[in-house]
């Protein structure tokens, strides 16, 4: 503690050096730390524990294709599952086609009790419920969805199809809440509707959630599900829900790699210009660190005051880089959010911050190494005689 | 309007003045480049770092780019695509068998000596494996042999087209790389048959080359399609285009809608709409990073001459002089950075990759290119960054009092 008013001193020796190259650092900081976040979120998709027992069964040909609606009562009698729900992507927007949420027609039976976890029930009453079930034409739509719309329990909701050649007037029964923000941004209605109202999908549905009691039977289930159908005219493709959710983030691209590539690039970058700071910051007092150490301070002792003073520019700028990249996260959820579901749920991460410090602090001491030792390797006599 | 009149000009003229210091005031320029020289590793370090920075910049640039070349370059402005109203794209569109008998003979589509130029066409997306292991949606498109002589862009490379009702496909040349298996000779297996890969295609880096192409009634017959997606038209100019969409959105038996074909391909790009948005606001953040570094550099550089300055101006040389030299230093200092960035990115040129459209739902290659504009572009915005980078400690070094200057060091 003593030596941080010696180490503060020297980094407000040049004031205006220190806050470009914090400033530098902060944007640095901060742009590694959004895009690093991307990718957490991305994973997170992928990694949902509230999906841990639930499968995905859908067409081998992929999600365009249809399988026929009594391949449910085969999925009920396996002794691993618990409900089973038809769901179909019905991709309708809302006066505007850029006014992109997901909609589903989906099976009311059974949709709650699927996906328990992200109605979260507990908010629900049984009069809601109701209402919903016994309404033919109704929807519930998530809290968030509501608010951007203005919409109210009671409201009629017209939807434009796209894939669909039918435009459903739906009324709102209900307004659920849901843990996770990208959970709330649906709509889902009755499957009649579509079933009734388009003739090529009579008997038809794109997709079956199915939930397990356990997810050890999983494994197993996939297998069994796929076998029974091979070979028949609709085969089935089933997965664990994180698969079928990976198929979506890979849509993406290789996104994954142009944000490593894009962060090796910027820390390679921080590396040279703090370096380069640091080096011109101690060049400039080679006299005094010779003093320094004439006057009885151990070369290591000298070493270690210039490393920690490289370390706090770098921790404060990494600090403020992360601080401001929490600010941001807002602004990232409500524009690429409402670009693409998956980053409605998109935060900063402890995770994310914390190796984003240890980079930083790295940073700091590689750069700050290099010149430091330099300055303490040479002899006390000819930095005495150098002229600053 | 005004407000930024007032704020273009001054820097216009300032650029010109400095253009201009560039011929009259060589003797401080040439001091001021051979400086640089003197600090190797400092000026050095600073033009790495711009220079990745500029890399970045351009390697984003033509990520974008590579995207809207996908897709813009696939259209024609006297052709359309006839779909169902709402659908947006073929994919979610449906056209029955006896309403495109209706279409396929409509009086406002160009004739030839074959007959009447269009083609019916089904698309689907089926699931594929990639090299790596995972599966992706891909493209499916039955089309009749008009519907390849309408799409002037594409051209065969290898073997021959698909025969109708022998399961023969046409894969793109580009697709070979990232799928397995898409070797001609070898079999692609769809809606329960074999296919016959008989040809590989190129489409000048248009969207087909994401696409699987055969004949469109046998892949209704596989995938058990009723109706087709989409119908594609050659009219006689682009200026009938309004006529055949009124007339086919107004005839009852129709009530279909028609899309110019490069309106509607100009509506997939917004598909890399999000990647682009991103690439500027990383770019655009990095660069106040650079430019802060960039500024560094130029103090401590103005700092460490502070006598020379001194002597300078007592030999003579002016305020302005000074200024100009300095900036142009820093200039340079960053142009260096610049054209290292941008060659730098030259290393990206030709990677393939691919993304997926959400709007269909469908893989897209499409490749890093490095065009010489993109690299002036990166270019360009080292010269920015040596501006803006150089100004302050450039009017700092003209600014410094003559006394305190021959004092110092």
């Amino acid at each position: 503690m003593r030596w941080l008013a010696l180490i503060w001193k020297s980094l407000m020796r040049s004031k205006r050096r220190t806050i470009l190259i914090a400033g530098s650092l902060v944007l640095s900081v901060f742009t590694v730390a959004v895009l690093q976040s991307l990718l957490t979120t991305l994973n997170a998709v992928t990694n949902n524990p509230n999906s841990s027992n639930r499968l995905v069964v859908r067409h081998k040909s992929g999600l365009t294709q249809m399988l026929p609606r009594s391949y449910e009562a085969y999925l009920r009698q396996q002794t691993e599952v618990e409900t089973v729900c038809a769901l179909q992507w019905f991709g309708g927007y809302y006066q505007d086609p850029r006014n992109f949420f997901a909609n589903f027609a989906s099976d009311e039976t059974t949709l709650f009790q699927t996906f328990r976890e992200e109605f979260g029930l507990a908010g629900i009453t049984e009069a809601q419920m109701k209402d919903y079930l016994r309404d033919g034409a109704g929807c519930i739509v998530g809290e968030s969805l509501a608010k951007k719309n203005g919409w109210k329990v009671g409201d009629v909701v017209p939807l434009t199809g796209t894939i669909f050649p039918i435009n459903p007037r739906l009324t709102i029964r209900m307004i659920f809440k849901s843990p996770k923000p990208s959970d709330e941004n649906v709509l889902h209605f009755h499957y009649k509707v579509l079933e009734e109202g388009v003739p090529r999908m009579k008997g038809l549905v794109g997709s079956f959630w199915v939930r397990t009691h356990r997810p050890e039977d999983i494994p197993r289930l996939i297998e069994r599900v796929d076998r029974h159908y091979a070979n028949s005219a609709y085969e089935t493709l089933t997965e664990t829900e994180n698969a079928f959710n990976l198929s979506f983030v890979k849509m993406l691209g290789n996104i994954g790699a142009i944000i490593q590539g894009i962060t090796a690039a910027v820390v390679v970058a921080i590396l040279i210009v703090t370096g380069n700071t640091m080096a011109t910051a101690i060049r400039e007092r080679t006299t005094e660190i010779a003093v320094c150490r004439a006057m009885g301070f151990s070369s290591t002792r000298v070493l270690a005051l210039l490393l920690m003073e490289g370390v706090l520019l770098v921790g404060v700028g990494g600090l403020l880089g992360v601080l401001l990249a929490n600010l941001a996260a807002g602004g990232v959820r409500s524009s690429l959010g409402a670009a693409m579901p998956f980053f409605a749920d998109f935060a900063i991460l402890p995770d994310t911050v914390i190796s984003c410090m240890a980079g930083a602090l790295a940073i700091g001491l590689l750069a700050t190494f290099i010149p430091a030792y330099a300055a303490t390797r040479r002899p006390i006599t000819e930095g005495l005689k150098a002229v600053g | 309007m005004i407000l930024g009149l007032l704020i273009v000009l001054p820097v216009v003229a300032y650029l010109a003045w400095l253009v201009w210091a560039l011929v009259a005031y060589p003797i401080p320029l040439g001091y001021n480049l051979r400086s640089l020289w003197q600090r190797k590793v400092s000026s050095l370090s600073t033009a790495a770092a711009i220079a990745l920075v500029v890399g970045i910049f351009v390697v984003v640039l033509s990520l974008a780019q590579g995207l809207s070349i996908a897709f813009v370059s696939s259209g024609r402005a006297d052709q359309a695509l006839v779909l169902r109203p709402n659908a947006r794209f073929e994919l979610n569109s449906s056209i029955e068998r006896d309403r495109m008998r209706i279409l396929k003979v409509h009086p406002l589509i160009k004739r030839d000596a074959e007959g009447f130029m269009a083609s019916a066409e089904v698309v689907v997306v089926k699931l594929f494996p990639m090299a790596d292991g995972t599966d992706t949606n891909v493209t499916v498109r039955g089309l009749e042999r008009r519907g390849i002589g309408l799409r002037p862009q594409v051209r065969l490379v290898q073997g021959r087209w698909f025969r109708p009702g022998l399961s023969e496909v046409v894969v793109p040349r580009k697709m070979q790389g990232r799928f397995p298996g898409m070797d001609l000779g070898r079999h692609l297996r769809m809606g329960g048959r074999d296919w016959l890969i008989v040809g590989t295609f190129d489409a000048g880096g248009a969207s087909y080359e994401s696409e699987v192409w055969s004949d469109v009634n046998d892949i209704m017959q596989a995938f058990r399609r009723e109706s087709y997606s989409a119908l594609l038209v050659r009219l006689e100019s682009p200026e009938r285009l309004e006529g055949f969409a009124k007339a086919v959105e107004e005839d009852k038996r129709l009530k279909l809608e028609v899309v110019q074909e490069t309106a509607y391909f100009k509506e997939l790009t917004k598909a890399g709409d999000p990647i682009k948005v991103l690439g500027n606001l990383i770019t655009l953040i990095l660069t106040g990073a650079a430019i802060f570094a960039a500024m560094n550099t130029m103090y401590a550089a103005v700092a460490g001459r502070t006598k020379e300055i001194g002597t300078l101006r007592a030999l003579g040389f002016r305020q302005r002089e000074i200024l100009a030299s300095f900036q142009w230093e820093s200039i340079f200092l960053c142009l260096t950075g610049g054209l290292l960035g941008s060659g730098l990115a030259l290393f990206a040129n030709g990677i393939q990759t691919g993304t997926t459209s959400f709007d269909t739902f469908a893989d897209v290659s499409f490749a890093f290119t490095i065009t010489p504009g993109l690299m002036a572009q990166g270019v360009a915005f080292s010269l920015v960054m040596g501006l803006l980078g150089g100004f302050l400690p450039a009017w700092r070094a003209s600014r410094i009092p003559l006394t305190e200057a021959m004092k110092g060091g």
